[in-house]
């Protein structure tokens, strides 16, 4: 027995060098291990709808525009563009460029792929971020057939987009995946299953090579992008960390080279000197996270004094500054600050107000709609089973059971969360939104006819007709008023409880270049790099 | 001198007397496994911890000053024997000892009802199966091998998944997939049992099979069973913390020993009273149940050493 427990002791005391559990690289290649938080449910940039599949398929294509490393609009397909003077049509001119299969990529494929983000068929959750399209509103809702959309191709090189309204950051827009252009012969072949790795084609300077469902997404180099020879990385593998202690543990052990997400409350710790000092990047975020009360299922939830009552009881310092300590803010507004077009001047009306006084009037408000000891208010909160939302949903159950509230929480897979909440299965829900410039990106989802991701069910025509306005309003600052009106209707009505402003937090190698932080949390992967690339390719390192 | 006889003055103490008293008080084969279970000093050990731990699960979370779901907004990760909590609170401010005992008191909970199950189903198929014999007994004992092979998790997943997030329904689930040791225990030791003289009285003087079953085999496979249950107990208060580590135990803000060093794991290095504390009970709690069933094994059947 003591002769077997030998070696075992010999490999414990072996000493601090620690081999890293790799996948192995090739000789000669560079490639990086990636945690990702969340397993993708597809790699269609038409289709993706979460900010973990966007890491992935915002590689694959390469669009009108581009971001740099720091997430600013470059040329991408289009080496220049220009609007007309009432700012409604835009020319964006094409460089030469191929597919991965050799074909050239043409102004045509600009077309079928917004066409196809339009496409009620192809049922695409983001097709409502770029309604300023004119007629994609109408396409998306089966009115008008795919050809009466505003994006046409005078000729293979020229797209020509006609706006609803005028439009000033499709510029930047155009850089996102929902706006690639698509392989028409590809999708014709193939169909919906066009995706898959084994049928992918892009023009992006990464192509998935396979997709293990609960294992990893590997993506490698493009050799036929226009710019491979400035891509560093060949291999990149996404793993799904949904887990971010323990992912935090494998960057620590080089076993990822970075992890997409941190647990907010271990910020500070890992920061400290003996710990990852340099792999902490925290940034401003332009997202926030909200509950939203399902009107469409809970009666009780239908009347306005309970919504306010329970969005006012919430003690966001103690969330933000106590528990978190990890760069958020609390949120008395929809939007969170940072928007391109919008000044965030709505508030709720208890915004100033001290947490006893936000805590009385809750407590008043509901014993106005009926809820008392006698008869207390129940309700269960559906959250995202990931390191925040578990920390701060019993900080809310606490805060609302003070009220009277008796709150019961329900974990769900981050996923499984997000399609329950699309299906109205639940009945408070807690979800983040953000990663885009416009306050419409935002505003949209709080819209009647937006669908399933207006979870509650909200309705308000004056709220829908102020969007209306505000899309065909030339006048940026009368544009603006009306957003602000908007925004302020949703905090009297309170269909959600705003609660805190995101920070995007990334554990990344000191080793990995190319990583800029950026209030968008965009890190496209052809500037990521390793500091010691050329040991790596060597062989040592 | 005096003969012995009724007309001895009442009062004195003579050997017959004695005798007699003697003659009616017996030792019983209880007493003597009692004498012997208590002679083996873990067990008498474990038994007075695990009755404190039983009685500090019921009680105490009445008896300590924070409850166990209050969150304390200036105390979020603060140490042991710093200001009125004992041991600590954790990521949210909330008092260590309540929820350990909270946690505790779950974790016992769900060990005594899952066993209470397994115990119930268990003993009948088994008994069952054992005194029929024959067809019935093989077609039961292939179906308990065949629910031995499927995955344990994927089972209460299933479980859970169809009938939703009851806490009841973990206990059954539990239950449900322990009795299938019990079953073959309780089956081996039928078979031996329906051998003894006993039985075969029983049958010749016509009493029913149910009967047999009932008044004659079941009782006397209480020994057996009970060293059984005490093991038992541990191994579900395992699966129960194996389930909560996954997330599909007990629901906030209820814990339970698992799901306490679950996160206590997380926080291991920022809060390390965390994960040592309800360490400690869990394994001090499984300790004891398994010395006793030791002792309980080697006190009923001492041949079996």
């Amino acid at each position: 027995m003591l002769a077997a427990c030998a070696p075992l002791l010999a490999a414990c005391g072996g000493g601090g060098e620690q081999k890293a559990l790799r996948p192995p690289c090739p000789a000669g290649r560079l490639c990086l291990e990636y945690g990702n938080s969340g397993e993708p449910t597809t790699l269609d940039p038409q289709k993706a709808n979460a900010s973990w599949e966007f890491g992935i398929v915002s590689d694959f294509m390469v669009g009108l525009t581009d971001n740099d490393a720091a997430a600013k609009t470059i040329p991408g397909m289009a080496t220049h563009w220009e609007q007309s003077p009432d700012g409604l049509v835009w020319t964006f001119h094409l460089r030469d460029g191929q597919w991965s299969d050799g074909t050239p990529v043409t102004a045509a494929d600009f077309v079928f792929g917004l066409q196809r983000l339009f496409d009620p068929k192809t049922a695409s959750g983001q097709a409502a971020q770029f309604y300023a399209i004119k007629n994609s509103r109408a396409v998306n809702g089966g009115k008008l057939p795919l050809s009466a959309l505003g994006v046409t191709a005078p000729d293979a090189h020229t797209v020509r987009i006609e706006l609803e309204h005028p439009w000033p950051i499709l510029a930047d827009n155009a850089a996102a995946p929902p706006m690639s252009p698509s392989p028409r012969h590809v999708v014709a072949k193939w169909g919906d299953a066009w995706s898959q790795p084994a049928h992918f084609v892009g023009n992006g300077p990464y192509l998935p090579k396979s997709w293990t469902l609960g294992d990893k997404v590997v993506v490698e180099k493009n050799p036929r992008y226009f710019d491979a020879a400035k891509v560093c990385l060949d291999r990149i593998s996404f793993y799904p960390t949904t887990d971010a202690v323990s992912a935090e543990r494998r960057v620590k052990r080089g076993e990822l080279d970075l992890n997409t997400v941190v647990q907010s409350n271990r910020v500070n710790f890992l920061r400290r000197p003996d710990q990852m000092p340099g792999y902490v990047r925290v940034y401003p975020y332009v997202g926030a996270v909200f509950l939203t009360f399902n009107l469409k299922s809970v009666p009780a939830l239908r009347d306005v004094r309970v919504r306010q009552a329970l969005s006012m009881a919430i003690d966001r310092d103690f969330i933000v500054n106590k528990l978190f300590r990890g760069g958020q803010k609390p949120a008395y507004s929809f939007l969170p600050p940072g928007m391109l077009d919008y000044d965030g001047r709505a508030r709720t009306y208890w915004a100033t107000w001290p947490l006893e006084r936000r805590q009385a009037e809750a407590r008043r408000l509901l014993a106005a709609a009926g809820y008392g000891p006698k008869h207390p208010l129940k309700l269960e909160i559906r959250h995202r089973n990931t390191a925040d939302p578990t920390l701060y949903t019993p900080a809310v159950q606490a805060d609302w059971r003070s009220i009277g509230v008796k709150a019961q929480l329900l974990s769900t897979e981050v996923q499984i969360a997000y399609q329950s909440y699309e299906a109205g299965d639940f009945e408070v829900a807690d979800a983040g939104w953000g990663g885009g410039s416009d306050a419409m990106g935002f505003l949209f989802l709080q819209r009647s006819d937006t669908g399933s991701q207006n979870y509650g069910g909200y309705k308000n025509l004056r709220y829908d007709a102020l969007l209306d306005a505000a899309d065909h309003e030339r006048d940026l600052k009368r544009r603006m008023a009306y957003l602000g009106q908007a925004e302020q209707i949703v905090l009297d009505d309170a269909p959600i409880a705003p609660v805190y402003t995101i920070a995007s937090k990334n554990l990344v190698n000191p080793n990995v270049t190319g990583w800029v932080d950026n209030n968008f949390d965009t890190h496209k992967l052809r500037f990521l790099c390793f500091r010691d690339a050329a040991q790596r390719r060597a062989g040592r390192g | 001198m005096s003969a012995f006889g009724p007309e001895l003055a009442p009062g004195s103490r003579t050997g017959a007397a004695t005798m007699r008293s003697a003659a009616v008080k017996g030792r019983s084969l209880w007493d003597d496994a009692r004498r012997r279970l208590f002679r083996n000093r873990a067990a008498l050990v474990s038994v007075i911890v695990l009755g404190l731990l039983v009685v500090a699960a019921i009680v105490g979370p009445y008896l300590t000053p924070y409850p166990y779901d209050q969150v304390n907004k200036n105390d979020v990760w603060v140490g042991p024997l710093s200001g009125d909590h004992l041991i600590g609170t954790d990521s949210l401010g909330r008092d260590l000892l309540a929820r350990l005992l909270i946690g505790l008191r779950v974790s016992l909970a769900v060990g005594v009802v899952a066993t209470f199950v397994s115990l119930v189903i268990g003993v009948a198929w088994g008994a069952v199966a054992g005194y029929v014999g024959g067809r019935l007994d093989e077609l039961m004992m292939r179906i308990v091998d065949i629910l031995y092979s499927l995955p344990f998790i994927f089972f209460v997943i299933l479980l859970m998944v169809t009938f939703g997030r009851n806490f009841i329904l973990m206990f059954v689930a539990i239950g449900a997939v322990e009795w299938l040791t019990m079953a073959r225990i309780v089956r081996g030791q039928t078979l031996s049992l329906k051998q003894k003289e006993f039985v075969e009285a029983a049958r010749a003087a016509g009493v029913k099979p149910a009967g047999i079953v009932a008044r004659h085999i079941v009782p006397n496979l209480l020994g057996p069973v009970v060293v059984y249950v005490t093991l038992t107990i541990p191994a579900v208060i395992l699966a129960e913390s194996f389930l909560s580590f996954l997330g599909l135990g007990v629901q906030e803000p209820l814990t339970s020993l698992g799901t306490l060093i679950s996160k206590g794991a997380q926080d291991m290095e920022l809060a390390p009273w965390l994960l040592i504390f309800p360490s400690i009970v869990m394994v001090v709690t499984l300790m004891c149940f398994n010395f006793i069933g030791d002792g309980l094994r080697d006190a009923i059947d001492p041949k079996d050493r």
